[in-house]
């Protein structure tokens, strides 16, 4: 196969990922390269962590030595409705969820998923969330933005490297299909209990962005380099850059080994970033002006390995008050804990709306971890203090604009059906009737 | 939110330093602007540009306790700063227009410096250009404003949607009193009217000399100069000067609009441009002042945005006398866009001293 017709093949499987359904995935999987995955174990939960989002343990490791990241996703906004779960609707969902993952490995190459649960979901039970989970409605993070909530009750997140499994996924969780990569499917499926409000999609690595540069907010001569993985041009998420899935785990109570999931819809106004900035610039505003000043960045950055070399960077504010210009990477170091930070960053590019824009998906600890690195983001001090202005010079805040925010928990596994509030207090009250019905 | 007018408004040059209108299209517009030539040997300094323009406006609308005028003029080279360094920026083969959302508080007429305005376009109902964050910029005929190139597929109308943030904490008095505000816009492109717009040549011999174009006075919109010196509040001391531009300095006796407790001062320093005294806004600045030898405050001349003393720089400081010595030092020049004439300048500015 040519390097062209692989780019075409490339570009029409996120094409179809974009679009979705059935016909899509027809086309694709009729579009010739039979895709070779291998099938997921006959009994997942027993095969499977507890944590739904222990995923770096199934992906590979980059050149660079970083996490690769699953290039294709689709996130399905799911609507519960009215009342409470019944037990017949959660066993419904498992039966759904474990269907596609006998299908296809947990593996980058194969499928990894996640389910997760908003605020408004948790609204219609009478107990509130335990204390040991942290997950207050989404809100506006800074004075310049007025996203709107993402008040969807459920949040399925796809990953795979090939766009024919998530989208086989898709179809198979919304009862479409009966077989799924040789292996029979369930009648249940997750619309048997939810109706599915939204679908969005995205992609990350290297060479998607630049071929999927054709969109608003992109400039039209596709100045979105070749290999870069994101449509800023920059690599993002270092190893050196990320904490441990452990950093990220509620150690406590009836959701511990789960997390909390933030999920911002960013749109990306790249016309200043790329035909009135230059290189020096970009590289000021993404890392930091000593990075800029000392050419430390080359290409994308995979030159930096699995460390963005922050240490070098010196102080915001001291770079602020002397450069008048801070980088991004540069204001969360403040907010690192042993040399880490403090979000766990699953983000990805996105042509919905044909427009360039960002799911920026991220797990925490508690949401309150996300709200001070958004904070340290956000530079208000530095802008204050120094000549950087609310957006100008402010890292990269010029450039993006937060559309839409959402909170969400992501249950240990063994919850991953429509959990109640408070499972343990569930599990005390089942406990205390069966002790009654055997008196 | 409320409309209050939308009409077509062409603002006029200034009156000296050009002639009349005839002759004044130097240039065809087709889908962008062809500018004259730069000026030869640019000095460093606020200079005399090639020429000078006209803009028009869609509308003023009022929300939030601000008022926001969407000006526009034909598209035009402008120069992006980041710290030491100028970038030019070369009006794009797609430009329509520069669009300049003018917001200011409604009852002092401060354009704020400290939120930046977002533009979103539509027409049709279809998005043509969103999350747009356009420079912080310093022009000539306008002072501190914030514009930038934009591309509109063809003529017609469009609807402009420009929101702004609430404020942040460096105001005093009714400035702090501000809300998130959003206003609506409808503008009409017509490179017709684009052409029609006032183009006039500086001539030659005039040109890169030391001086600047004349504000342009708009209907409806106010100019945003620095107060004249004598009009500053409190105890003016004088005047100092740092590679063209002109620091004003004035000491208030009470320092709790400012943060400050009662007994302190404040100091303040309004650094403006030479010729047409606007506010420099985005500077990074420091202050020592020392009494016999002795250090009595070395510290941030922070930002702040005030009806009386406009955009200044200050800080609470524990009184001041007669004699005392203050050196500004500029730890960065300001973080502006520049448009033609202000770009070589306010680049290098050197620590400037005051006896008080």
């Amino acid at each position: 196969m040519s390097d062209s017709h692989g780019i075409d093949r490339r570009a029409f499987v996120k094409s179809a990922v974009a679009i979705g359904g059935a016909a899509a995935l027809s086309a694709c999987l009729d579009r010739g390269t039979e895709i070779d995955v291998p099938r997921g174990p006959e009994d997942p939960t027993a095969a499977f962590p507890e944590r739904q989002h222990a995923w770096n343990a199934a992906l590979p490791t980059t050149d660079a030595g970083n996490n690769h990241h699953p290039r294709h996703r689709v996130l399905l906004a799911l609507d519960y409705g009215e009342g409470t779960p019944t037990e017949a609707e959660r066993e419904t969902v498992e039966a759904a969820l474990a269907g596609v993952e006998r299908a296809y490995e947990r593996s980058a190459a194969g499928l990894l998923l996640t389910i997760s649960y908003s605020p408004y979901y948790f609204d219609r039970f009478d107990a509130d969330l335990p204390e040991s989970v942290d997950l207050p409605e989404p809100r506006a993070l800074s004075a310049f933005e007025d996203p709107a909530a993402d008040d969807a009750d459920a949040i399925v997140h796809l990953a795979s490297d090939h766009g024919e499994v998530v989208m086989g996924a898709e179809e198979a969780l919304k009862g479409e299909l009966d077989e799924l990569n040789g292996v029979p499917q369930p009648d249940a499926a997750l619309t048997d209990a939810f109706s599915v409000r939204e679908r969005r999609t995205g992609f990350i690595g290297d060479g998607l962005p630049a071929e999927n540069q054709d969109v608003s907010g992109v400039p039209d001569d596709g100045p979105v380099p070749e290999d870069a993985p994101l449509y800023m041009g920059f690599e993002s998420a270092f190893e050196g850059n990320q904490p441990t899935e452990d950093r990220v785990t509620i150690r406590e109570g009836p959701f511990a080994g789960g997390t909390t999931q933030q999920l911002s819809t960013l749109t990306l106004n790249l016309t200043q970033w790329y035909e009135q900035d230059t290189r020096e610039q970009r590289v000021s505003k993404m890392f930091c002006p000593h990075h800029a000043a000392n050419n430390v960045v080359e290409d994308a950055g995979e030159n930096l390995g699995t460390d963005p070399r922050m240490d070098d960077c010196g102080d915001p504010m001291e770079t602020a008050r002397s450069e008048g210009v801070v980088g991004h990477s540069q204001k969360m170091v403040d907010v690192r804990e042993d040399d880490a930070p403090i979000i766990l960053r699953r983000d990805f590019d996105s042509t919905d709306g044909d427009r360039a824009g960002v799911h920026f998906l991220s797990l925490q600890r508690t949401i309150s971890d996300f709200v001070t690195t958004r904070e340290a983001m956000n530079g208000e001090e530095i802008d204050s203090d120094s000549a950087v202005g609310q957006r100008t010079n402010n890292g990269i805040l010029q450039y993006i604009t937060t559309v839409r925010r959402g909170n969400f928990l992501v249950p240990p596994r063994s919850l991953r059906a429509l959990p109640p509030a408070r499972p343990d207090a569930d599990v005390a009250e089942v406990a205390e009737r069966a002790e009654v019905a055997d008196a | 939110m409320r409309e209050r007018s939308r009409r077509a408004f062409l603002g006029g040059v200034g009156a000296a330093g050009v002639g009349g209108l005839a002759g004044c299209l130097g240039f065809e517009l087709e889908s962008g602007s062809r500018e004259p030539a730069l000026v030869e040997n640019r000095p460093d300094a606020v200079y005399r540009p090639t020429h000078t323009e006209g803009m028009a406006m869609a509308g003023v609308v009022s929300d939030g306790g601000y008022s926001c005028a969407l000006t526009y003029s034909y598209p035009h080279r402008f120069w992006t700063v980041t710290g030491d360094d100028t970038t030019q920026v070369e009006v794009g083969a797609d430009d329509a227009l520069h669009l300049m959302p003018v917001v200011w508080h409604s009852e002092t007429g401060v354009v704020p410096s400290d939120v930046n305005p977002s533009v979103d376009v539509t027409r049709d109902g279809e998005s043509v250009v969103d999350g747009l964050n356009p420079w912080p910029m310093l022009a000539q005929q306008m002072g501190f404003h914030f514009g930038d190139n934009v591309e509109l597929p063809e003529q017609g109308e469009y609807t402009v949607t420009v929101s702004v943030g609430a404020g942040g904490d460096r105001r005093t008095g009714s400035l702090a009193e501000t809300e998130r505000a959003e206003f609506e816009f409808t503008l009409d492109y017509q490179r017709s009217e684009l052409r029609e717009l006032p183009f006039q040549d500086v001539p030659e011999a005039r040109q890169g000399t030391l001086g600047a174009a004349e504000p342009m006075e708009m209907e409806m919109v106010p100019l945003m100069r620095a107060p004249a010196s004598d009009d500053l509040p409190g105890t003016v001391r004088g005047t100092t000067e740092s590679g063209d531009a002109q620091f004003v300095v004035t000491t208030l006796e009470d320092a709790t609009p400012f943060g400050g407790d009662e007994g302190q001062g404040y100091l303040a320093v309004s650094p403006r441009t030479p010729y047409n005294r606007f506010p420099l806004p985005q500077l990074s600045l420091s202050g020592t002042l020392s009494r016999d030898g002795e250090t009595t405050f070395d510290g941030y001349l922070n930002e702040w945005l005030d009806p009386d003393l406009g955009i200044h720089y200050g800080a609470v400081v524990d009184g001041v006398e007669g004699g005392d010595e203050l050196t500004i030092t500029v730890d960065t020049p300001p973080q502006l866009s520049r448009h033609e004439g202000y770009e070589t300048a306010f680049m290098n500015l050197p620590a400037a001293t005051l006896t008080l």
